[in-house]
């Protein structure tokens, strides 16, 4: 961890990484030209770099990235240059058990198809490569190779695989590959036809692991003879549709029951006003919180009012970044959690009414930083009109960093004197301890003079969570907060003044930018290679978010974006404008 | 009547009354939907209602509370919610007072397969092949975490519960991804 503090190394160790994938290619028949023509050509038409080359003999030798860019290499095998054609290979490299490892590897790939995302790995034991080589002398280094393969398999992100074929190979159980379950957790089809596979206890461990396993293939296994073989299918594989080519449950029946029928979005603004609005206010208040929290006194009357209070609910472990291990201990003697509240007095005093009192509760919660800008996927909001008092409801949920510990006791207390106050034993000073916090926040805002008032303001603090509006090709890692040891300089800058003209919303009109990073487009957003290489990662990113506001192909989204130069505001608006007139076939089946 | 005070029986009656919301969210039997109903300004309980609640689920705005509960009892499966947090706001609006309430809440999907009416997808195979168990007993899977919103007429003070409802948000803000239930 220690080690992030040094960039140098970061940069060293991607260095190393780099290296470690480098692939070592060969170019035959290029002689007619020379070897900077060469390279010239092959980056120019295949887009691919080849690196540290030199010359053996009738071969270039050099490298190429990955090991993708090698097999897209292949591809160009017969390519014209100067007169004749070239010819690309792999070359493996030397070494013993890194040998083993690019050997697997390299088998790996030939049987992964790409185009329908399928790992082919049937019959391994009649592979000629694989029984050269001796990996097949006897029936452990066969289970260890299934095993190897998968791990090999789960550390290439670039393998997407929805299928898996592991017919022919001679199982009488699934011990060889239990591992597919956490490899490929996805995987929505799988063959296993052809093998000796008998019991269903041997299918047992596979139980709530392939939870979207859409069709088996057993065919030619003894268990299809089973009385209970069916049911059991059925019950091993809730998703499970088409069973040995008989389908076995209804598409549209299973749909409706696992998915809601609404698909959850980050923001709802009841009328259009209301978003920019909105954005403005909870950027511009949050801005100044995590400043100078006094300087929002302004905002507050003397019958406004304001609480916290505290849901210590530990999130499953199973929620993405789920903090497990939360501490509230700054937050736990003011909460206004009426569910855990049970004396009438201390639900009194812990509503904060008027400035006054909210500037004095406002001192005793540690001090944050939030991400509306920077990571404006981890925000997700509401709007509503208050028609009682002309005024909004907004409720914002997302994250905060803690970045210090708060200005005061709310007790008059120093900060130390409060651990002895609370600790009971179970109170440690580690729930004092500063970190990431969720939250869900509603304000009352009632505009006024072109300025705001808030009249009710309720914060919620919980444990540190992925939020659930985030799909999942958005999701960034949590930020690494440190905060304990090093907190970072609280801004002094003059914080920007409530419903200033130049605020930066948040959300709907912005794009996050992080050009250092490769596009994760969405898997239904399937563009040309070619088409794709001859754009930026702001075009990629433009693309892959107007692909998942729509729904439409990747041709019809690259359209919309070219006619609306490349503008995302212009381009949702003219979709919206046109949707009535899209063709069907214009949209991907979801 | 003193509404505005903060007095013990008004936390009582919100805890209550917020209890008594996720109790109908988690019924089973769609018959019961009318119950649900009349706590919510409708044009279907009030044919002359000057305004209707406002229903938003996961960003998703209702035109009519009815069309939200329909979609709810018919097309989701049962729920079971379990209050974690609670506190709300007196607002002085005027003639009457507005309550708002901040919830958060966890919930838990039934992933046996079977919808509310104990429906499954499975098709049924021969003619005998269409005896099913007749165990119903529902499989909860993982917890969500829910933050919650609800704007209250403070007739709930006085007993008066038909329509007191004004606005409700409901928002999964943590989702697990071992549920079979997907909700984008």
């Amino acid at each position: 961890m220690m080690m992030a503090h040094n960039v140098n190394n970061i940069n060293t160790m991607a260095q190393q990484q780099m290296n470690d994938n480098r692939v070592r290619v060969s170019v035959r028949g290029w002689q007619k030209g020379t070897v900077q023509d060469l390279l010239n050509f092959v980056s120019k038409n295949t887009r691919i770099s080849i690196q540290d080359a030199n010359v053996e003999g009738p071969l270039l030798i050099g490298y190429v990235n990955t090991r993708d860019d090698a097999n897209r290499l292949l591809k160009w095998n017969g390519a014209r240059f100067a007169g004749s054609s070239l010819k690309f290979e792999i070359l493996d490299q030397g070494g013993s058990t890194s040998n083993t490892v690019v050997f697997l590897r390299s088998c790996l790939f030939k049987r992964y198809d790409a185009q329908n995302k399928m790992l082919n790995l049937s019959a391994l034991h009649s592979d000629p490569e694989l029984v050269s080589k001796g990996l097949f002398s006897s029936l452990s280094t066969q289970s260890k190779l299934f095993a190897a393969m998968l791990k090999l398999a789960s550390k290439e992100p670039q393998l997407i695989v929805e299928s898996v074929n592991l017919s022919d190979n001679q199982f009488k159980d699934v011990t060889a590959v239990t591992t597919l379950a956490q490899t490929f957790p996805k995987l929505k089809n799988l063959c296993l036809a052809n093998n000796q596979i008998s019991k269903f206890r041997s299918l047992e461990i596979w139980k709530n692991k392939f939870r979207e396993l859409r069709e088996l293939l057993m065919t030619n296994n003894p268990i299809v003879n089973e009385n209970l073989y069916r049911t059991e299918m059925i019950r091993l594989f809730p998703k499970l549709v088409i069973l040995d080519n008989v389908v076995v449950r209804d598409t549209a029946k299973l749909d409706s029951i696992y998915n809601l029928p609404v698909k959850i979005q980050q923001f709802f603004f009841e009328s259009n006003d209301l978003g920019p609005s909105s954005t403005d206010f909870v950027t511009n208040f949050l801005n100044v919180w995590d400043g100078d929290r006094s300087q929002l006194l302004g905002l507050y009357t003397p019958q406004s009012q304001f609480s916290i209070s505290v849901d210590s609910t530990i999130p499953p472990t199973t929620v993405r970044d789920a903090d497990t291990a939360p501490s509230f201990g700054h937050y736990l003697s003011q909460s206004r959690n009426i569910c855990k509240l049970s004396s009438d007095k201390s639900i009194k005093q812990r509503l904060a009414m008027g400035p006054e009192a909210i500037n004095e509760l406002f001192k005793t919660i540690p001090k944050t930083k939030h991400h509306l800008q920077d990571r404006a996927h981890d925000y997700s909001m509401e709007a509503l009109a208050f028609p009682a008092l002309n005024g909004f409801v907004i409720t914002l949920h997302g994250f905060f960093e803690e970045t210090g510990k708060p200005e005061s006791d709310k007790k008059g207390n120093q900060t130390n004197s409060k651990h002895r106050r609370y600790n009971h034993g179970h109170s440690a000073p580690s729930s004092f301890k500063l970190g990431t916090k969720s939250f869900d926040r509603t304000w009352i805002i009632i505009p006024m003079n072109n300025t705001v008032i808030v009249a009710s303001d309720m914060l919620t603090i919980r444990a540190y969570s992925c939020g659930a509006w985030i799909p999942d090709e958005q999701i960034t890692p949590p930020v690494n907060s440190n905060v304990g040891q090093t907190p970072p300089p609280v801004n002094n800058g003059q914080p920007p003044v409530i419903s200033s003209v130049n605020a930066t919303p948040l959300g709907v009109h912005h794009m996050p930018q992080q050009p250092q990073q490769p596009i994760q487009l969405a898997p239904t957003l399937q563009l040309p290679p070619d088409v794709q290489m001859n754009m930026n990662n702001i075009q990629l990113e433009l693309l892959n978010k107007l692909h998942l506001e729509t729904k439409l192909n990747a041709e019809y989204t690259y359209m919309l974006a070219e006619q609306s130069g490349w503008n995302y505001e212009n381009a949702v608006k003219s979709f919206q404008s046109s949707v009535n007139n899209i063709p069907r076939e214009a949209f991907v089946p979801f | 009547m003193n509404s505005n005070s903060n007095n013990n029986s008004q936390y009582h009656l919100i805890d209550i009354f917020v209890k008594k919301v996720l109790a109908h969210l988690d019924e089973q039997d769609p018959n019961k939907l009318m119950n649900f109903l009349q706590l919510f300004q409708s044009s279907k309980n009030m044919p002359p209602s000057p305004t209707v609640s406002k229903v938003v689920y996961n960003s998703m705005p209702f035109a009519d509370p009815s069309i939200f509960l329909t979609m709810w009892s018919q097309q989701v499966v049962q729920t079971q919610h379990i209050i974690s947090a609670l506190d709300f706001h007196v607002i002085p609006t005027g003639a009457s007072n507005t309550i708002i309430c901040n919830v958060n809440c966890k919930v838990r999907f039934d992933e046996s397969g079977r919808d509310k009416m104990g429906q499954d997808s499975v098709i049924p195979m021969g003619p005998s092949g269409a005896k099913r168990m007749n165990n119903n007993r529902p499989l909860w899977g993982s917890y969500f975490g829910v933050s919650l919103q609800l704007c209250l007429d403070d007739r709930i003070f006085r007993n008066d519960i038909n329509g007191v409802i004004t606005s409700l948000n409901y928002k999964i803000v943590y989702k697990p991804e071992d549920s079979l239930i997907k909700i984008n």
